[in-house]
């Protein structure tokens, strides 16, 4: 897994530029605000999406479950887990930070299905939840994945085989406490270090401006 | 979990942990931001023109010209679309979102940009917005590069709102077309605080700027102002470091003469640039030196430049093996041999035009595309100003052309800046009879 980040990084320790920047020595743009959207988690019982990108830092990916393209959805996968195990390993990020998963295809992507995966790291919900969204319909999808400006289509060609290939940009949508995209990384971009750099300094905002450390 | 998903699925993850990836797609037209996704697989099917208007001719309005340039099509070397915007304001540079859906576009007098959909049917693209405040809510003036990150659009700017002149910065907008923040060029330790274009190196965390020079000398007539000594002052000298994560500045390269164009080999595992000088007609590469510190070298001269041949825009092959040069003012297509970057030499020169511009060329090297403005202020007068797109086969021995379009006879204007697009393919998500696995 760390091959994935290693090349992401500058690693070379005599590199002279382009190093990660200390964690609150630079600021993260407020790029938009993320839109309402009624999702479901585990049971057909609607919920606000607020509810799982307010209140916390966010880490949000779109995904859907039968995506095999190493450069997409499993890309995101490897590193929501690997910023799993250093959010497991950092005391003082417990509880701090959220993971979510929403699915791209929710005739398919169905509450109980995506449970399954939920099911993997519930030993962990209470220090840093990993959610598994979909929704009820397209119709619910739609609004979601314009406001975030995820374009997707079918690839006709590639689901010729029976299989369906949903084309989307990858991205990983990382949301400040009050529902605010603040950086959005590419899979050219998802490197570990730079990401912990980024929560690190979201936190230190948020003590900034309520005058006390979290 | 349905088996044969979950298998799928963790088959990818088994390869994407592991690094066991298909090489990213590069990108077809070899300039385009690293984060540009929608790739076009193959032959690209139509060419954007951005285009200034022309008084007297035409709607006399600055707009966006789609040409077909599919061999196979019967609309080949036509003219398919062209949306006027209205106003002349020195259409310049445009460049895609990340997700090539939409082309911003900008002019560097008036300093609008307009948002045109090229995804739903590149064939027809539709303008969608228009950003009208850029110099009010930066204080740049000249948006000038489009360079998309992320969710975002990085815009490279020439100039500035209270003295005109090149000092000048760069802005972060949203897709969506919202300021979020300035970044001005560093002025001070040895900055001159002028920008042009950018290009980022997501994989070293950086960027580069390049500088050219402000609103008072590109709107100023180009015979006038060479007679300017203190005019011919003001043009950038400088390139500029920048950590992209922090967008803060880390070092200023010295590069005199107005370095442009800025293009990084896509070589997996190269870390180097190469730009051209504008009035002293150099290359110059950017790398690291023994000390593994960024540097500036010169590294190669593009004709003669006592006859200030004036190079222009450059495009680099995908390999990063060659490197095309078009000069302006004799009108030249040079062809580099940039194999060894450190020692580029000349391999071919071919004269395309009365004055040359903008190159781009297929990712596959094997179709060239030029057009002849540069500037309104700075075009040729007379017999030569001629306002053309050439398109041509490169078969690795000479350039062959294919058509051309003569933009003044079709009473379009004067045709700059260059981006393509493939065929239509895209189908809704809602597409009847659509199956996942069980």
């Amino acid at each position: 897994m760390a091959g994935i980040f290693a090349a992401a990084l500058p690693l070379d320790a005599k590199e002279s530029a382009g190093l990660p920047p200390p964690p609150g020595s630079y600021t993260l743009d407020h790029i938009q605000r993320v839109p309402a959207g009624i999702v479901l988690e585990g049971t057909k019982f609607p919920r606000a999406l607020s509810r799982y990108t307010t209140g916390a830092i966010t880490l949000l990916a779109f995904f859907y479950s039968y995506c095999a393209d190493p450069n997409g959805c499993p890309l995101a996968w490897v590193a929501f887990e690997k910023m799993r195990e250093e959010i497991i390993a950092r005391p003082e990020l417990h509880g701090l930070v959220r993971l979510v998963f929403m699915s791209l295809d929710p005739a398919h992507d169905t509450p109980g299905m995506l449970s399954g995966f939920a099911r993997r790291y519930e030993s962990s919900a209470s220090i840093v939840p990993w959610h598994f969204l979909t929704t009820y319909s397209n119709l619910f999808l739609k609004p979601v994945l314009r406001d975030m400006g995820e374009e997707i289509s079918i690839d006709r060609a590639a689901s010729g085989g029976g299989g369906m290939v949903i084309n989307h940009l990858p991205k990983v949508f990382l949301i400040d406490k009050q529902g605010f995209v603040r950086e959005i990384y590419s899979n050219q971009s998802l490197d570990a270090a730079m990401i912990l750099g980024d929560i690190e300094t979201l936190l230190l905002e948020g003590s900034k401006a309520s005058g006390h450390k979290e | 979990m349905k088996g044969c998903a979950r298998y799928a699925l963790m088959a990818g993850i088994i390869a994407a942990a592991c690094g066991i990836t298909a090489p990213a797609a590069r990108s077809d037209e070899t300039c385009l931001s690293p984060y540009t996704a929608a790739l076009i697989k193959g032959q690209e099917a139509f060419l954007h023109v951005w285009t200034l208007g022309e008084k007297g001719l035409g709607d006399g309005s600055d707009k966006l010209v789609t040409i077909d340039v599919d061999p196979k099509s019967k609309t080949y070397g036509k003219i398919v679309s062209s949306v006027s915007v209205g106003g002349r304001g020195e259409a310049h540079h445009m460049g895609f979102t990340d997700d090539r859906k939409y082309l911003w576009a900008g002019r560097l007098d008036d300093s609008k940009i307009f948002i045109f959909d090229v995804g739903t049917d590149p064939s027809q693209p539709r303008l969608v917005n228009t950003i009208a405040d850029f110099a009010e809510k930066t204080k740049f003036v000249g948006p000038h590069t489009f360079y998309a990150i992320p969710g975002r659009m990085v815009i490279g700017s020439l100039s500035n709102d209270k003295t005109r002149d090149g000092v000048t910065g760069l802005a972060v907008y949203s897709n969506k077309g919202e300021f979020l923040s300035a970044h001005p060029i560093p002025a001070d330790n040895g900055g001159d605080g002028y920008g042009y274009d950018l290009a980022i190196n997501p994989k070293k965390n950086v960027f580069l700027t390049s500088s050219f020079t402000g609103w008072n000398n590109y709107m100023t007539d180009l015979g006038k102002l060479i007679k300017d000594a203190e005019a011919m002052k003001h043009f950038g000298n400088t390139m500029v470091l920048w950590n992209l994560k922090s967008m803060q500045p880390e070092k200023t390269l010295r590069v005199p003469g107005a370095p442009l164009e800025i293009r990084w080999s896509l070589n997996e595992g190269d870390d180097w640039a190469i730009t051209a000088s504008a009035l002293t007609s150099k290359l110059w590469l950017i790398s690291h030196d023994a000390n593994n510190e960024w540097q500036a070298k010169e590294v190669a001269t593009i004709g003669d430049p006592a006859k200030i041949p004036l190079p222009v825009d450059i495009s680099i092959a995908a390999d990063a093996k060659t490197l095309w040069v078009n000069t302006f003012m004799d009108g030249t297509t040079h062809l580099f041999d940039i194999s060894d970057p450190t020692k580029p030499v000349q391999i071919y020169e071919k004269v395309t035009g009365k004055q040359v511009n903008m190159i781009s060329q297929s990712f596959d090297g094997k179709r060239v595309y030029i057009t002849s403005s540069l500037l309104s202020r700075w075009d040729k007068k007379g017999a030569d100003n001629e306002q053309v797109l050439r398109a041509y086969d490169w078969d690795g021995k000479d350039l062959n052309l294919k058509f051309e379009v003569d933009f003044f006879a079709e009473k379009l204007g004067r045709p700059h800046h260059m981006k393509f697009s493939g065929p239509t393919e895209k189908a809704s998500l809602d597409m009847p009879g659509r199956t996942a696995p069980q």
